[in-house]
């Protein structure tokens, strides 16, 4: 392979890596703390890109002032989604717990898929900016991508600074760690996932937007976005940025050379498989070779 | 000892199987007077029927929460219709639905199973849109996206007796599930697995077993949907709205209940079919909404709402399967249990072990431990919390594997053997935190211990035993309560009955005594001693509470810091100034 066609791929695969990362984030600190398994994860992301596109197309409006315009709307609804149906929930014993997010979430799933396609149509929408290209020998990168991808970066060091240092961040690792213990230090153990919920819901709004720059978003398409978020947080770690980040890269770069090498059509292939190899090879899941 | 030996059902069974029948029965003749229209429709109430009780024995029964089981349904339609369109004979197509169905339960549940909780359930979900990505990019095997058209004949008819037969089997097999050694075997596992582990279950074979019979049951409810719909494509078979309806049903219902799946199926399949005839737009929306409003009101299902539980006539619909003994045994005071007698040779060793030790991380909680039990000993095994007493019973039972040394049961080393096989070889177990199989009555938890422990009993002959079990550790009144329900002391007692019932040579008791009264303690201080006395059984004894234990042991193995720091006769341990210091202080004095 050339070079500058395996340098093209790389960067095209570390875009979509840092898409998907930033999807895992969401799911990994709602999961990681509120101990919820969110279907509907992914989809969220689909809805808020088709929205987003919908607004572009009738504003023209920069992107940038778009994602104010949609994560702040999901991140209220996630808040009031969470408060409403899944915070009565934790009550319930473990596993009645675990059936009744999942059919809430997959719920949701389904109708939140059925009402968009409903009202915005079912056909693929982007946002399509123009954007200057940048030229380095034969590689040749729209400057947007550089922008997404900045963001992306941008993005995932405030999560970790906020998540190291912040009062709030700190109350969120504690309870990720010990529900029981950080409510008897003074952490407000439900309204700390509340918050989260909607937090987490709100940064997959973000990714929602970036991904509609790059690539076709439609109603349904939210569920194999959920698929790989999760692996990457079995590969990653649970409430590990830095793990997701690398996980969330990899898979992106696999997909894109995979895609390439043989054909687009068996890229979606690779997350599901590479989770059953992992579950093979590490049984105790990826926290145990960290660990050692 | 007196007894009336019919077992049954706690729900009335020869109601049930008449009911049974008369519905299997009247089922099968709807074609017969009814249209097209309402048999096709029926017939596709039957094939989710069929699905949402697979899947429950999976879920209601084992505990494992499946997202994927509709693939194994497309499989086998996949696996029909690609055979059927190439000229197989009919039958051996049906059988070709059921065997890839299977084999493809089999090759997942070698990564799935070391998943569980959430784990299991996530990973179980990607299964869906993995099979419709193989279904639409192996073309020349599936025609990819354009589906399967199969030979055009009238087969409503066949293919709903089919159904009909296949809907009467899965009933029959979820009666045999709720009754059977193997059953209880699924139960043990959800109620917690690694203490049906150490009970004696050997886990994989089971959960595997049990995911390729569901698998089977949907591959072959498949392939009759296939056979009938006569045509087939990806987006229909792994759709993941269609996925979830069956699992919807079943919780709608009352997932673990004889008739929970189906009557749960009945009510969701009736909705659908409304809102097919009512609505254009949104039908998936309101289904959606339907299944987030089971999910946040409805848990254990309709069957178990208050006013079925409490309703005099339907009260049995939400009570779950449990074994209980018709008429009433009188087991007395003194009776013998049920145990061979074994004859105690003394110089025979029971366990060894040599230079033991395991570490977690950088904390070394047992720490070259060397020792050996001889049969027919009392052995009381002290130290200060932390010192490794439970770690080393992990490692003697097989939770943790040792980081160096060995471990000799009777001479073999165990460094190979699952819990489950050293339960088998003879050593039984207490834990210090009780476990016992919460949603599972005394009998039951006792007659797992002895079915699956080294005695092998007989399922049914050991729930007809439990109850010697029982009185001898004080439990006799309580036998069909719950074990969730009992109290500390009565879960410790309960565990001491499971571990003896199952016939060890060699019994680890970890601190059952610790908040007893002190005419308890006494009560307990001469079980020890009949246990070894008129049984033969080796005993281990973890206690804090050293008055009673000084009354009973032989010898005293003294840990401190995962290190034995003596192993010598009771008098001489108690007299030994590291054992003084650091452990027994004013205990030794207490004792005198």
């Amino acid at each position: 392979m050339p070079l500058d066609i395996f340098v093209q791929i790389l960067l095209n695969g570390i875009l979509l890596g840092g898409i998907y990362a930033l999807v895992a984030f969401g799911l990994s600190l709602v999961y990681g703390v509120a101990h919820i398994l969110n279907i509907a994860h992914g989809t969220l992301l689909a809805i808020s890109g088709v929205i987003a596109s919908l607004i572009y197309l009738v504003t023209s409006w920069h992107p940038v002032l778009i994602i104010p315009l949609i994560v702040f709307p999901v991140f209220a609804f996630g808040y009031l989604f969470h408060a409403a149906l899944l915070r009565p929930l934790a009550s319930r014993g473990k596993h009645d717990e675990t059936i009744g997010t999942v059919l809430i979430t997959t719920g949701a799933l389904i109708a939140m898929s059925d009402i968009t396609g409903f009202a915005a149509g079912t056909q693929q929408r982007n946002i399509p900016v123009r954007s200057e290209m940048l030229e380095f020998g034969d590689i040749i990168l729209p400057m947007a991508q550089i922008w997404i991808l900045a963001g992306i970066v941008g993005l995932t060091i405030a999560l970790h600074f906020y998540l190291k240092y912040a009062w709030f961040g700190r109350a969120v690792r504690a309870v990720t760690q010990d529900p029981f213990g950080a409510t008897i230090c003074g952490v407000n153990g439900p309204r700390a996932r509340a918050l989260t919920f909607a937090a987490g819901s709100g940064l997959v709004a973000v990714a929602g937007v970036l991904y509609a720059l790059i690539y076709p978003v439609d109603p349904y398409m939210g569920f194999s976005l959920t698929v790989r978020a999760f692996t990457i947080i079995v590969v990653g770690g649970i409430g590990n940025l830095a793990g997701a980040m690398i996980a969330g890269l990899m898979l992106g770069v696999a997909e894109a050379f995979t895609a390439f090498l043989w054909s687009p059509k068996w890229a979606p292939a690779i997350s599901v498989i590479l989770l059953l190899i992992i579950l093979v090879v590490f049984p105790r899941g990826l926290a145990s070779w960290q660990k050692t | 000892m007196t007894s009336t030996s019919t077992t049954t059902l706690s729900t009335p069974r020869l109601v049930i199987y008449a009911c049974g029948a008369a519905f299997v029965v009247l089922l099968a003749s709807i074609p017969a007077f009814a249209g097209s229209y309402l048999t096709s429709f029926v017939l596709a109430l039957m094939i989710s029927f069929v699905l949402a009780q697979s899947w429950d024995w999976v879920n209601g029964q084992m505990g494992y929460l499946n997202l994927g089981h509709f693939a194994f349904y497309g499989i086998g339609a996949y696996a029909f219709a690609i055979l059927l369109t190439r000229g197989v004979q009919i039958v051996p197509c049906f059988a070709a639905a059921i065997f890839f169905a299977s084999l493809a339960a089999l090759l997942v549940s070698l990564p799935l199973f070391r998943l569980k909780g959430d784990y299991f359930a996530f990973a179980t979900l990607a299964i869906v849109p993995l099979c419709e990505l193989l279904a639409n990019n192996f073309e020349g095997l599936t025609k990819g996206s354009e589906g399967i058209t199969l030979p055009p004949d009238y087969v409503l008819v066949p293919a709903y007796i089919l159904a009909a037969l296949l809907v009467a089997l899965t009933l029959a097999t979820t009666l045999w599930l709720m009754r059977s050694r193997f059953g209880y075997a699924l139960r043990a596992i959800r109620n917690d697995e690694q203490v049906a582990e150490v009970a004696g279950v050997r886990l994989f074979p089971y959960k595997a077993a049990t995911l390729m019979l569901s698998a089977a049951f949907a591959g072959l409810a498949g392939s009759i949907q296939a056979w009938q719909f006569s045509y087939i494509a990806p987006n229909t078979m792994f759709n993941l709205g269609v996925a979830l309806v069956p699992i919807a049903g079943a919780l709608l219902g009352g997932s673990g209940l004889l008739l929970g799946p189906l009557f749960g199926m009945v009510l969701f399949s009736s909705l659908e079919q409304a809102l097919l005839v009512k609505m254009s737009h949104l039908r998936e929306a309101v289904l959606g909404v339907v299944i987030i409003l089971i999910g946040r009101f409805l848990p254990g299902g309709l069957l178990r709402a208050k006013w079925i539980s409490r309703h005099d006539l339907l009260s049995w619909l939400s009570r779950e399967s449990h074994f209980e003994i018709g008429g009433h045994r009188h087991a007395t005071a003194g009776e013998r249990l049920p145990l061979v007698h074994r004859e105690v040779d003394t110089d025979r060793i029971v366990l060894e072990c040599q230079g033991a030790t395991m570490a977690f991380g950088g904390n070394v909680a047992v720490n070259n431990v060397s020792l050996k039990i001889r049969q027919g000993e009392i052995v009381g095994l002290v130290g200060p919390n932390g010192s490794g007493k439970t770690t080393l019973f992990n490692l003697i039972s097989g939770i943790y594997r040792p980081r160096s040394g060995r471990i000799l049961i009777e001479g073999r080393d165990i460094a190979d053997f699952r819990a489950d096989e050293i339960t088998r070889l003879g050593i039984g177990r207490s834990y210090q935190i009780p476990r016992p199989f919460a949603e599972l009555t005394v009998r039951e938890n006792i007659a797992i211990g002895r079915t699956f422990g080294a005695s092998k009993t007989k399922l049914l002959e050991s729930m007809r035993t439990a109850d010697i079990f029982a009185n001898f550790v004080g439990l006799g009144g309580l036998l069909e309560q719950k074990a969730e329900l009992l109290s500390l002391q009565q879960k410790k007692a309960l565990e001491l009955a499971r571990a003896l019932a199952a016939e060890p040579k060699l019994l680890l008791v970890d601190e059952v005594a610790s908040g007893l009264s002190t005419v308890e303690i006494a009560a307990f201080v001469k079980h020890i001693r009949d246990i070894r006395d008129q049984y033969g059984i080796t005993i281990i004894w973890v206690e804090h509470i050293f008055s009673a234990l000084s009354q009973v042991v032989d010898r005293l193995i003294v840990l401190d810091s995962g290190a034995v720091i003596a192993d010598a006769p009771l008098a001489e341990a108690m007299r030994d100034e590291r054992v003084l210091t650091t452990y027994l202080g004013h205990a030794a004095g207490e004792a005198k």
